[in-house]
């Protein structure tokens, strides 16, 4: 398993889309949490952010990985259906004609870089958070646990999702089809579907990696499920989904 | 000296067959050339060969066992099935750099094989600013990676230039005169002509005929082209020893019925200058004619 795990990470590594991403991820990060920082108690917008005096206020700024999140999934998608955008797929299976092995090693090393997306959010986040702080002299209301769990969870929501993403990518073989998928899905489909279904908004997987990353509620004031929950729901969906792909990879041609 | 042997191998497509009871064998130090137009059920044959295709029915092994189940792969089959697979942001030296990784390869080896299919130069270049050509190299060299004992190249020659095209012939003779297996597919008669040992004809997925090349082409019809300032003269004299003789310009004939050497000693004898004399390539299309019986297929190019 060793050899497919080191040329997917040579893969990542040696393709530009990557730190794309993961630049875009930091630099979105930036924006949300610079807009977040002007607009915190500047009274009711469309959106209303309390001030970075309250603790809402300051789980708003420090929270803002959900877009590193998507990315690390996004990336997921691109890491398997960009072998077959690009034709690379039939070089793969030649080297590693067990294609279980392959998919295996991609989820292994999109989570790993799922993992980095997260941390690159929570850093981003945190850094920008706190220097809004110091810059308007505010206390730091959360403690240094809470930010060290939802640093953590973000990370873990992060990797979890880019397996997710791996298997979405592996099953629909298509770029364009499974980028679109998870976008509409986490953009619009959790929201629309959580305003029908509220009590089970907490356990749609972006809601869940959300709730991992410390967002402690959703539209309707849902409240987010527990961590361990959270973590289990988001890992359940990716396995589960990791399994499907598996399952029907191994017998799909590649032609 | 690995051993490719195909048995029965058929393959649907929903209703479409694509390959229809497919055999052949072919050992080492041998070219053999899968021959057929567009559709015929080349590719697909060869995708089966590898694993990347399932098989309705029939095997398809490599040393008497499935691709799949070789255990390092990359050290038995060359293959370049795709010429346009590689990530367009990776460059040549990074592609080749990941498949020694997947094949437990030394990441010398890349620097090695663009050597020998000569892209050192543009090994740090992104392959998306390769032309079709280089990519074929790029994917050559991908192949001959692991040093494998046998190479399975589709269509190996699209986008090469005239020069590109005889560097690729000569690697491959020079592949099987070491001893390896090369299963080679093209569409274009004339290229394999000049580089098989035997051919396997398909159409319609079906194999119409395998002969070495040297068979095929025994008592095919020959045709000598000859320029000469004397076309008549010549063309009585030929006429006059049994040739067919047609005269397709005021100084240029066609013959058959006489080798290149006895139209040239004929002419010398009786004095006439001979400005071009040049034998038809065109033997294995012949042969395709004599042996199947068939017309030409739809796509097959000269």
């Amino acid at each position: 398993m060793t050899r497919p795990i080191r040329a997917e990470t040579l893969k990542l590594r040696t393709a530009p889309m990557t730190w794309g991403l993961l630049g875009a991820a930091a630099g979105v990060t930036v924006l949300l949490d610079v807009l977040i920082g002007i607009r915190a108690g500047a009274g009711k917008g469309r959106v209303e952010i309390l001030p970075l005096t309250t603790l809402s206020g300051q789980n708003t700024i420090f929270t803002t990985t959900q877009f590193a999140i998507l990315l690390a999934m996004v990336l997921g998608v691109l890491v398997a259906a960009g072998e077959f955008r690009h034709g690379t797929a039939t070089a793969t299976a030649l080297v590693t004609p067990r294609r279980h092995q392959v998919l295996v090693a991609k989820a292994t090393v999109a989570g790993g870089m799922g993992l980095v997306f997260g941390l690159v959010g929570v850093v981003v986040s945190t850094g920008v958070g706190l220097a809004f702080l110091a810059a308007h002299g505010d206390a730091l209301l959360l403690s240094v646990g809470t930010l060290l769990r939802d640093g953590a969870g973000a990370c873990l929501g992060a990797g979890l999702l880019a397996v997710g993403g791996v298997a979405v990518g592996s099953l629909l073989r298509s770029q364009v089809a499974g980028v679109v998928t998870v976008l509409v899905w986490t953009l619009a489909g959790e929201t629309g579907l959580g305003a029908l279904f509220p009590s089970a908004s907490p356990y749609f997987p972006f809601n869940a990696a959300r709730s991992l990353s410390g967002v402690s509620s959703f539209a309707g004031e849902t409240a987010a499920a527990q961590f361990y929950v959270a973590a289990l729901t988001v890992a359940a969906v990716a396995i589960v989904l990791a399994l499907i792909a598996a399952e029907t990879t191994v017998r799909r041609d590649i032609s | 000296m690995a051993t490719i042997a195909v048995d029965g191998l058929t393959k649907h497509f929903g209703p479409i067959l694509a390959v229809d009871d497919l055999s052949f064998e072919i050992g080492g130090g041998t070219v053999l050339g899968l021959l057929g137009p567009n559709g015929a059920g080349k590719t697909t044959t060869l995708r089966m060969l590898v694993g990347l295709v399932e098989p309705t029915s029939g095997t398809a092994t490599i040393n008497g066992g499935r691709y799949r189940d070789l255990a390092d792969p990359v050290r038995h089959v060359g293959a370049v099935l795709e010429a346009s697979g590689f990530y367009p942001g990776r460059s040549a030296h990074d592609h080749l750099r990941v498949q020694a990784a997947a094949g437990g390869l030394p990441a010398k080896r890349a620097d090695e094989v663009l050597e020998l299919v000569g892209l050192t130069g543009a090994a740090d270049r992104r392959v998306g600013g390769y032309s079709l050509g280089m990519r074929q190299r790029l994917g050559l060299a991908a192949a001959l990676l692991g040093d494998p004992e046998a190479l399975i190249l589709d269509e190996p020659t699209n986008g090469l230039d005239p020069e590109g095209v005889r560097w690729m012939r000569e690697l491959l003779r020079g592949f099987a005169r070491e001893g390896r297996t090369v299963l080679v597919s093209s569409h274009i008669l004339a290229e394999l002509a000049l580089t098989v040992d035997s051919v396997c004809i398909l159409d319609h997925g079906r194999l119409i005929t395998q002969a070495s090349l040297e068979d095929l082409t025994k008592g095919a019809r020959q045709v000598v082209r000859v320029r000469s300032p004397r076309a008549d003269e010549l063309r009585m004299a030929l006429v006059g020893q049994g040739s067919t003789v047609r005269s397709i310009a005021a100084d240029r004939l066609e013959v058959e019925g006489s080798s290149p050497e006895e139209v040239g000693t004929l002419a010398a004898s009786l004095g006439i200058p001979i400005f071009e004399i040049s034998e038809d390539a065109s033997s294995l299309e012949d042969a395709f004619f004599r042996l199947t019986g068939a017309a030409l297929p739809e796509g097959l190019a000269r």
